[in-house]
């Protein structure tokens, strides 16, 4: 089976922190794919899936994420992700 | 979607953890309260708990999470009593975190076996 891995930065809206529903709509954007997704953010790294990992990502307005997806809908997951990042409203 | 419920010795606590899972996880998810004794006290009702389980209730299944030792006993009493028929599952995890995480897998579409893992791996989630 063909494996893609690709990886993305996309910033957080300045007045955005990936917390509560924020962090809930990217989770949920993540799970809509086959693909293992993580999430990095100053060092940290974290599983787009999880709610609990995000949230400790503690992860302020304006913070670059790094987003990698590995499977077949490695580039669907991302584009979709940096949507939703870039779509987050409190 | 799956349902939660909340089982706490305390009112607040529970209708709390209700209200900061809800706006976390969306409205649309049913996450119900049973907490306190009808007098106001410090308590777990199997009452409460029955109520609460059908206000969460929507035909895919409904993950209870207790607080501590008697919340514990009241839900399997209940569970024990034939209300539970393999729809009604009482998980062995931390009561926040695994709240946030059952309620966010429930809203994502997840099905009962599904949120109720992942709200007892939460107690292996570090907090930052």
């Amino acid at each position: 089976m063909a494996q893609a891995s690709s990886e993305i930065q996309v910033a957080l809206p300045a007045t955005v922190a990936l917390h509560a529903r924020p962090a809930a709509n990217f989770v949920k954007t993540a799970m809509r794919f086959r693909s293992r997704v993580t999430v990095a953010v100053n060092g940290k790294l974290a599983d787009a899936k999880s709610i609990l990992a995000v949230l400790a990502l503690g992860a302020t307005g304006g913070t670059v994420l790094r987003l990698n997806a590995d499977g077949e809908d490695a580039p669907a997951a991302l584009d979709a992700l940096s949507a939703c990042v870039a779509g987050l409203t409190e | 979607m799956v349902g939660i419920v909340l089982v706490s010795h305390s009112y607040e606590l529970a209708h709390g953890l209700a209200a900061l899972a809800s706006q976390v996880a969306g409205d649309e998810v049913r996450v119900e309260p049973a907490g306190g004794a009808p007098d106001g006290t410090l308590g777990t009702t199997g009452d409460a708990v029955r109520d609460a389980i059908s206000r969460a209730d929507c035909g895919q299944g409904v993950v209870v999470l207790a607080d501590l030792g008697s919340s514990v006993l009241t839900v399997r009493h209940l569970l024990e009593e034939g209300r539970g028929n393999g729809h009604i599952r009482l998980v062995d995890a931390p009561f926040v975190e695994g709240a946030i995480a059952a309620a966010v897998m429930s809203s994502a579409g997840q099905v009962l076996e599904d949120v109720a893992r992942a709200a007892e791996e939460a107690r292996g989630a570090s907090k930052f």
